[in-house]
């Protein structure tokens, strides 16, 4: 059991807010993954789970206990560093070995634990091995592997798989989910790459400027945006924006690969004419840019890979894939009958 | 068509000489100086010592050994100098690194007071050793009017004898060397904890680590190389001393401060005996390059180079 609270927690560095008034509750044993551009807070948000960034005002509970006063050390989490962090002046088995000499545990339990621990992330031949010597891979192998060894209630992870190659990242992505999995502990997982999060968490707190802009499966996340910037950060290319009716403020989008192209008009909700500016076969699927008369353009991601650049095409959305959104970029959920009016009658 | 190829591969083996040739012709000023300044003395330091010769009379005559056996089993003082500089090398190799160390930790994290001590520690280091000397031959002026002095009388304690007393001279010498460098030292110490990634220490945090452990497990073994190289840098510089001693005790009083380059100084230039002087010399060398290679033999395994 292992749930994160914070309450009204304020984070400042000198005069610059980072942090205001922010409440969140982390699910035990979830796999929550921050997500957001650099310099969102998320790490700041990490590093006060950690302890080794305070808050300037404001609590944090572990499993209900206030933990925001305890040391790091002890507080049962563990961490892995964006650049792990490594002691590097011992050996593997030094590194994972460290904290618990700290925590006095005795040698026989000490060396079982290691030798579990080394095999499920598979280091055992390089055991007595100095951190140098030791490829990327490897090396974020024994980060993770010092952070096992505590058994903690939580695992926190710093962009883990940034330093990694696109690969091993994928690789090790698996590797995670499984190990999460396999522990059933709360991981909380911070990352500004939307497919990463995508793809590993089971909510995803999606930050900006400091505050929380939804907070959701990934499904929810990707489906139902809460607004303009959940919207167009997650999914590739983000989804098409554009206003739909100057005087109301209403803003209309809909997901790049919710689109149907065709020669023909075969009808359909939301439905316009327009021609092909760009177009990137990306091998399963392809990237057409396609300009409307208006001047408005926006990208489509479709499975046909038959139209050619400069051709004229109709575009068609069906209503469920419509969402609308007011002046200020959040979702305009009530009253759609109106702008679905609107937006169907303006092909 | 041969001819083609054949003036053709002349024209490369020209090429091939010049590529060999080249790099010589580069490291040639470099090597003509270091021949003219450094082995030619060196050698001729070895072989001078084979010989009784002086400045005066021009005619050397060769003597073996003798000049080796009147350091070490004729004249006593030799000895004592080497003695000497045994304890002065091992207080300041100890003193200033520890210092330095402890310094360095203080100060480490960027502020205003930090730069400020930071500063202060080094500013003995630009200042010319003999005007160093001067400031402390007044500060350990044996009478009242020296700073010490006046400090232990005004808390009515007995004036010292500092710099005139056989006890105290060394101490007093090792006291001025230690400030004069300890702050450069200390910079080489401050970069090195500088350039240790604060991840490390937040690691070490998140590992319970307790402050003592910290320092002895992971701050001082990513340290090890500066403080290796400050280790042979210090030994040889101290093995050396000459200004210090020079100016502020001439070696005595008596033979209390008397150290191997002074020794050498007053035998070449006060007393013209050029051969005893170079095995002197010689001697000196040879304690260098053995205390170097042991250095090197033991610890090295024991640093964490990166």
């Amino acid at each position: 059991m292992a749930q994160i609270e914070f309450i009204n927690v304020c984070k400042f560095f000198g005069e610059t807010r980072v942090i205001e008034n922010l409440n969140l509750t982390i699910k035990d044993g979830s796999f929550t993954v921050l997500l957001g551009p650099s310099g969102c807070g998320k790490t700041t948000l990490l590093r006060m789970i950690a302890g080794i960034g305070p808050a300037t005002s404001g609590r944090i509970l572990l499993d209900g206990r206030d933990i925001t006063h305890t040391p790091p050390g002890k507080r049962g989490v563990a961490m892995v560093f964006q650049n792990y962090a490594i002691y590097p002046t011992m050996t593997v088995r030094g590194n994972i070995e460290f904290g618990l000499k700290n925590n006095k545990v005795p040698k026989a339990e000490r060396d079982r634990l290691i030798r579990e621990v080394s095999e499920v992330v598979g280091l055992t031949a390089f055991l007595d091995r100095k951190p140098s010597t030791l490829s990327g891979g490897q090396r974020q192998r024994v980060a993770l592997a010092r952070a096992m060894v505590k058994n903690p209630k939580v695992f926190l992870m710093d962009e883990p798989l940034s330093n990694l190659d696109a690969k091993l990242r994928a690789a090790m992505r698996v590797e995670l989910i499984e190990l999460h999995r396999k522990l059933q502990t709360t991981f909380v997982y911070v990352t500004h790459d939307q497919v990463e999060a995508m793809a590993m968490a089971d909510t995803i707190i999606l930050m900006n400027d400091g505050e929380i802009q939804q907070e959701g499966s990934p499904e929810e996340i990707y489906r139902d945006p809460n607004n303009i910037f959940t919207a167009q950060f997650i999914g590739t290319p983000p989804m098409n924006i554009f206003t739909l009716s100057e005087r109301a403020g209403v803003q209309i989008g809909f997901r790049p690969e919710k689109v149907d192209l065709a020669h023909e008009d075969q009808g359909g909700f939301f439905r316009r004419k327009g021609r092909i500016a760009t177009r990137e076969m990306l091998g399963s699927e392809t990237l057409y840019k396609i300009d409307f008369p208006d001047g408005i353009s926006i990208m489509v991601k479709s499975l046909e890979e038959g139209f050619g650049v400069g051709e004229e095409v109709y575009v068609s959305v069906d209503r469920e894939e419509l969402c609308f959104f007011d002046r200020s970029g959040q979702r305009i959920r009530e009253g759609l009958d109106e702008l679905l009016a609107l937006a169907g009658g303006s092909n | 068509m041969n001819q083609h190829l054949e003036t053709k591969r002349r024209f490369f083996d020209k090429e091939k000489i010049k590529e060999k040739i080249l790099p010589y012709i580069m490291v040639a000023p470099a090597m003509a100086f270091l021949l003219v300044f450094t082995f030619y003395p060196m050698v001729n330091l070895v072989y001078l010592s084979f010989f009784d010769y002086n400045l005066i009379n021009p005619n050397k005559k060769f003597v073996g050994w003798r000049n080796y056996s009147d350091l070490f089993f004729l004249r006593k003082d030799f000895v004592v100098a080497l003695k000497n500089t045994a304890v002065y090398t091992g207080a300041v190799v100890f003193f200033v690194i520890l210092l330095a160390l402890l310094l360095a930790l203080w100060i480490r994290k960027d502020g205003k007071l930090n730069h400020f001590v930071q500063s202060c520690a080094f500013t003995p280091h630009l200042v010319a050793m003999l005007s160093c000397a001067m400031i402390w031959a007044w500060i350990m002026d044996a009478n009242r009017y020296g700073l010490f002095n006046t400090v232990l009388s005004f808390f009515n304690l007995p004036p010292l004898r500092w710099l005139n007393s056989s006890t105290t001279a060394m101490l007093s010498v090792v006291i001025v060397s230690v400030w004069k460098s300890i702050g450069y030292y200390c910079l080489i110490i401050v970069s090195a904890l500088k350039a240790i990634p604060a991840e490390i220490y937040e690691a070490a945090e998140l590992d319970n680590t307790p402050k003592l452990r910290l320092f002895f497990r992971i701050i001082l073994p990513l340290l090890s190389p500066q403080l290796f190289f400050l280790l042979v840098t210090i030994t040889i510089n101290s093995f050396r001393v000459f200004d210090t001693v020079r100016i502020m005790t001439e070696g005595g009083p008596g033979n209390a401060t008397d150290v191997i380059s002074f020794y050498i100084y007053r035998y070449a230039f006060r007393h013209f005996r050029i051969g005893y002087a170079s095995a002197a010399g010689t001697i000196l060398m040879l304690i260098l390059m053995v205390l170097t290679a042991i250095y090197f033999k033991v610890l090295s395994k024991r640093i964490h180079y990166q």
